[in-house]
């Protein structure tokens, strides 16, 4: 399948961070969940894809050069930011008015279809929204022009359960088109445990995992033993390890062939945030 | 780019009750026959103008900007064109007032109020050409600031120059001056706006948001 996102040697140094050099690709028609602790780059990563920071190293999006390309490949690339929108003393109906005149495929019935969908009002300033209306509109007003990738940087974060879910929903809607891809950052890993396809891990600045949502659920398990069946495992099987009170909690890989190895011990499935807290916070034997 | 200009005078249309009352007040004080009065729309563009960058920093509009379906440079060239779109409409608008206000009393002088307007036009196009490369490298905030330190350092210089320095201008510098001066001014000021684009847009095309 063509790549939809391909980025090669993507580097951003700051002076006291640096982002990569980071290298990867992904196939249309999957939501990729981009995942991290805060300040692990995710952020940085998705300024860097838009054009919003300068980075080095090249980015192909639907097969063509952002640094070329960039305004056409924008018309079909849909974004949420998550600190940044329209000013704030604008209404739905203004954003409206000034999208049409930005994208060839702004669609006024969608737009608006969108807003009575979420309850939306039309001549509201957005400062007088909530939180979540807030997001809903800058949600209703990325998809508007009938974008292929939506690219979201924590789209879900600060709403409550039900708007959570509202949102995700459209989501898995969006991408229900073979042709749609969604690139979505978030902390709150249990959305993507739903709904992503890929998930790439992010870790001061590197990649530390990228599989498909399948492959970890399937193959990745936490080994919890007490401290003498700890030493009896062997080094290769253990990814990280955490020490608590009770015992050791192990991030393993292939637990199937791990579960008849270590018969005697509790081998859970593992929780992308579990997976998170372990890569990031777990010790290595 | 046509949108963005748009989303401007959306910007500035929150504050159009205010304008047109404003209005109102303007053109009967102009009733009392004040020329200076005449700079004073043109003015208030200016400032109306500079509360669209002020929106754009406080909801960090030009990281959304980039984002969107437009060249990086479009958000600076729309900067420069609503500003003087606007510009004209408050001179054409002072220009209707002063026709009134002349027609009223009976003393309207169409070539003494075109070149009064012509020089508040220019003057303000001239600061806001100062103006936009420094609010988009500093902000608004420090941007003004810079703006005011530019211009004491300016004015010093000057009185500086001229306390110190006797400048004889020969007669036929004078002669060509007072034939030519007004077109000078107005290829002067067209170099500077598009000087002052150009480093805008390099500033920001470097810019990090």
């Amino acid at each position: 399948m063509k790549n939809i996102l391909e980025v090669k040697n993507l580097q951003k140094s700051y002076s006291d961070f640096v982002l990569g050099p980071i290298s990867t690709h992904f196939p249309g028609g999957v939501i990729i969940g981009l995942i991290g602790e805060n300040g692990a780059g995710k952020t940085t990563f998705i300024k860097s894809l838009l054009g919003i920071i300068q980075s080095e190293g090249s980015i192909q999006i639907f097969g063509r050069d952002m640094n070329e390309e960039a305004r056409e490949i924008k018309e079909d690339i849909g974004v949420v930011l998550d600190n940044s929108f329209f000013p704030e003393v604008m209404t739905a109906n203004d954003i409206h008015k000034i999208m049409k005149n930005l994208y060839k495929n702004w669609d006024p019935g969608l737009f608006f279809s969108y807003l009575d969908k979420f309850s939306l009002p039309r001549n509201k300033a957005i400062k007088t929204l909530s939180k979540g209306m807030r997001k809903k509109l800058e949600i209703a007003t990325s998809l508007a022009h009938h974008p292929k990738f939506l690219i979201l940087d924590e789209p879900t974060s600060g709403l409550d359960p039900i708007v959570r879910k509202e949102v995700l929903d459209l989501f898995l809607d969006f991408i229900q088109d073979e042709e749609h891809t969604i690139l979505l950052s978030t902390h709150i890993t249990s959305d993507l445990e739903h709904i992503a396809d890929y998930i790439l891990f992010l870790d001061k600045g590197h990649i530390v995992l990228e599989e498909t949502r399948d492959d970890i659920m399937d193959n990745y398990g936490i080994l919890k033993c007490g401290i003498e069946e700890f030493s009896s495992i062997k080094k290769e099987d253990v990814i990280r390890f955490l020490k608590n009170k009770y015992g050791y909690e192990i991030l393993v890989k292939n637990s199937q062939v791990l579960k008849k190895k270590y018969p005697k011990m509790i081998l859970d499935k593992i929780t992308l945030e579990e997976l998170m807290v372990l890569l990031v916070k777990g010790c290595v034997l | 780019m046509k949108g963005l200009i748009l989303k401007d005078f959306l910007l500035i249309k929150g504050n159009a009750r205010h304008i047109l009352l404003f209005l109102v007040a303007f053109g009967l004080i102009a009733l009392q026959g004040n020329d200076f009065l005449y700079f004073v729309p043109a003015f208030i563009s200016m400032m109306m103008f500079m509360t669209t960058f002020s929106y754009d920093e406080y909801n960090k509009w030009d990281a959304y900007a980039v984002t969107l379906s437009l060249e990086k440079k479009d958000v600076v060239l729309s900067k420069y064109v609503g500003s003087i779109l606007l510009l004209i409409v408050a001179l054409l608008g002072t220009f209707l007032i002063a026709f009134l206000v002349g027609m009223v009393n009976q003393n309207f002088d169409f070539e003494k109020t075109l070149f009064l307007l012509l020089g508040c036009g220019g003057s303000i196009l001239f600061i806001q050409a100062i103006l936009y490369p420094l609010f988009i490298k500093f902000g608004v905030e420090k941007g003004r600031i810079g703006l005011f330190v530019g211009i004491f350092l300016g004015s010093f210089f000057i009185g500086f120059v001229l306390q110190n320095v006797s400048l004889s201008i020969p007669e036929s510098v004078v002669v060509f001056l007072k034939q030519y001066l007004p077109w000078l001014l107005g290829i002067g000021l067209w170099i500077v706006l598009i000087l002052s684009y150009e480093i805008a847009k390099r500033i920001y095309l470097k810019k990090e948001f």
